[in-house]
């Protein structure tokens, strides 16, 4: 059976399908010659050796039976599909210097990089890596970027606002899938932005140019373009992103371990109870929820389980992210997700980025230290949290923490006590109805406990 | 003003706007370079003579 990817409707040179199962790229009869340009100048080649493009095998079947049909691609697989508003800043940012280095490149081949979208890019062992090949076109000098404004409303307009506020704004990405409009970007952005000659031409100046342009007068031939106001623009574009820096290092939970470590073998405890579990069953994939920096999916790193570190906090998730950069982890995936609100589905019929739910499918859920801030933090019953974990996989390693535990005293002086069923054996009595528990242990000298649980059969 | 906006698209609208943003990037890496040369000019001068 072969069904098209409900997102890839917008460029007419080809689209995403599945045929039985596998990804395809079908490429259209419209864009042949940019194709042969893109393979023959060896670009295609020059980008894959580079780690910069996703690998691919051309196939020459006509697996759609589509009259447009000239070619099709089948692409390696990425694991997991993420959006920029689950990424941090420092992903962003290295996105947008991935894109800035394409269409560098590009120019060296004679050719153009005609998207500029984070859409364009997922993240593939740690590193960010493009996914479309379709989006080089042959080199016109005399014309300029095509996908400047897309580019900086995509990326610069964000991380620009990211670093001027020094604050994360993922959502808001969520709320602009196709980007930040310049005109809001102008409107949030400090006055001191205006400061900077790169944020000032690429966001205000932009800004006023296009309020004020009465674009029927003039057509574009009247404006010469060249390859090196090109370089210029791209050099800018790059300057200014390096620039942009988020640094706020205290977010709630950053620095969580240090503190952690401290609590008397606590982590140490924890991690030989984990590990011995972990060599019992035979696991390929993991979700670590509430992740923090990551210290126990580097622990599932170790064991070559490919991880989803997902968290709420951004500065943890990207703390996480410049680790795995710095010391070249290829199996953990940082992720900005907040569980009481995972991303959903959205675009045209929503169908166009799946939810984040239906994109995790691992073999094992490890919930650490979470469940106390999902209960009585954000008030989701038992069965909801159970529900929610359930979707992600068969197994699970859960820490319950105990009412009497000093985190939730804390959290409890701010905040009226209407948690009579936070009780172990309610947790225990809820799940029950998703999981039995196949294993269970005291953490130490904490009254912390973990346990093993498998998913009911008749559960799923 | 949203009106206008609308009728700008990322193939047409942003050409003026890059052509001036080209136009100034210009004027200032010109600038640059001549910034540079004389930079690269004093630190050979200097360096020679230290060389001496």
């Amino acid at each position: 059976m072969t069904s098209r990817h409900p997102s890839s409707y917008r460029d007419p040179s080809g689209f995403i399908f599945t045929h039985e199962g596998v990804l395809y790229r079908q490429i259209n009869k419209c864009f042949a010659k940019n194709f042969e340009i893109f393979i023959n100048s060896g670009l295609h080649d020059h980008l894959i050796k580079e780690e910069m493009l996703i690998a691919d095998s051309i196939i020459n079947e006509n697996l759609t039976g589509s009259g447009d049909w000239h070619l099709t691609l089948k692409p390696q697989l990425i694991p997991f599909i993420s959006y920029s508003y689950e990424w941090s800043f420092d992903m962003l940012k290295d996105a947008a210097l991935l894109t800035l280095k394409l269409a560098k490149e590009a120019m060296k081949f004679g050719m153009l990089l005609k998207d500029a979208t984070p859409l364009n890019i997922q993240f593939y062992k740690g590193k960010p890596i493009f996914i479309d090949s379709l989006s080089f076109e042959a080199y016109d000098e005399t014309k300029p970027w095509i996908a400047y404004r897309q580019f900086c409303e995509t990326f610069l307009a964000p991380l620009a606002l990211m670093h001027y506020l020094q604050t994360p704004l993922q959502p808001m990405l969520l709320a602009y899938p196709d980007g930040i409009p310049l005109s809001v970007a102008a409107k949030l952005l400090p006055w001191k932005s205006k400061l900077n000659l790169n944020v000032n031409l690429h966001v205000h100046l932009q800004t006023k140019i296009a309020a004020k342009a009465d674009n029927t007068n003039k057509s574009s031939k009247e404006f010469k373009f060249s390859a090196s106001k090109l370089k210029n623009i791209l050099s800018s574009l790059e300057s200014s992103i390096q620039y942009f820096q988020l640094n706020a290092s205290s977010g709630s939970w950053s620095g969580y371990y240090n503190e952690a470590e401290q609590r008397e073998d606590y982590l140490d405890e924890k991690k030989a109870i984990i590990s011995q579990w972990l060599s019992s069953l035979q696991l390929k994939t993991a979700i670590d929820v509430g992740a923090n920096e990551g210290f126990f999916s580097k622990l599932l790193n170790d064991q070559n389980i490919e991880v989803l570190s997902a968290d709420s906090d951004h500065f943890s998730i990207n703390n996480l992210y410049k680790q795995i950069k710095k010391e070249d982890i290829e199996n953990i995936m940082p992720l900005i997700i907040d569980f009481a609100n995972p991303s959903p589905a959205i675009g045209v019929n929503n169908t166009e980025r799946n939810p984040f739910l239906e994109r995790v499918n691992v073999d094992l859920v490890i919930a650490l230290a979470v469940i106390h801030h999902l209960a009585i933090g954000r008030n989701i019953p038992f069965a909801y949290i159970a529900t929610l974990f359930k979707k992600f996989g068969p197994y699970l390693i859960i820490e319950f923490v105990p009412k009497e535990d000093e985190k939730i005293q804390l959290m409890l002086q701010h905040k009226k006590d209407i948690y009579n069923w936070y009780t172990e054996e309610n947790f225990l009595k809820e799940f029950a109805a998703f999981y039995h528990v196949a294993a269970s242990e005291v953490i130490g000298q904490s009254k912390r406990k973990l346990f093993l649980m498998q998913a009911n059969e008749q559960a799923f | 003003m949203m009106h206008t906006l609308l009728y700008i698209d990322p193939g047409s609208g942003s050409f003026l706007v890059q052509a001036i943003v080209a136009a100034v990037l210009g004027i200032g890496y010109f600038f640059k370079n001549i910034r540079n040369a004389i930079k690269l000019f004093f630190w050979r001068l200097f360096h020679k003579k230290q060389k001496d």
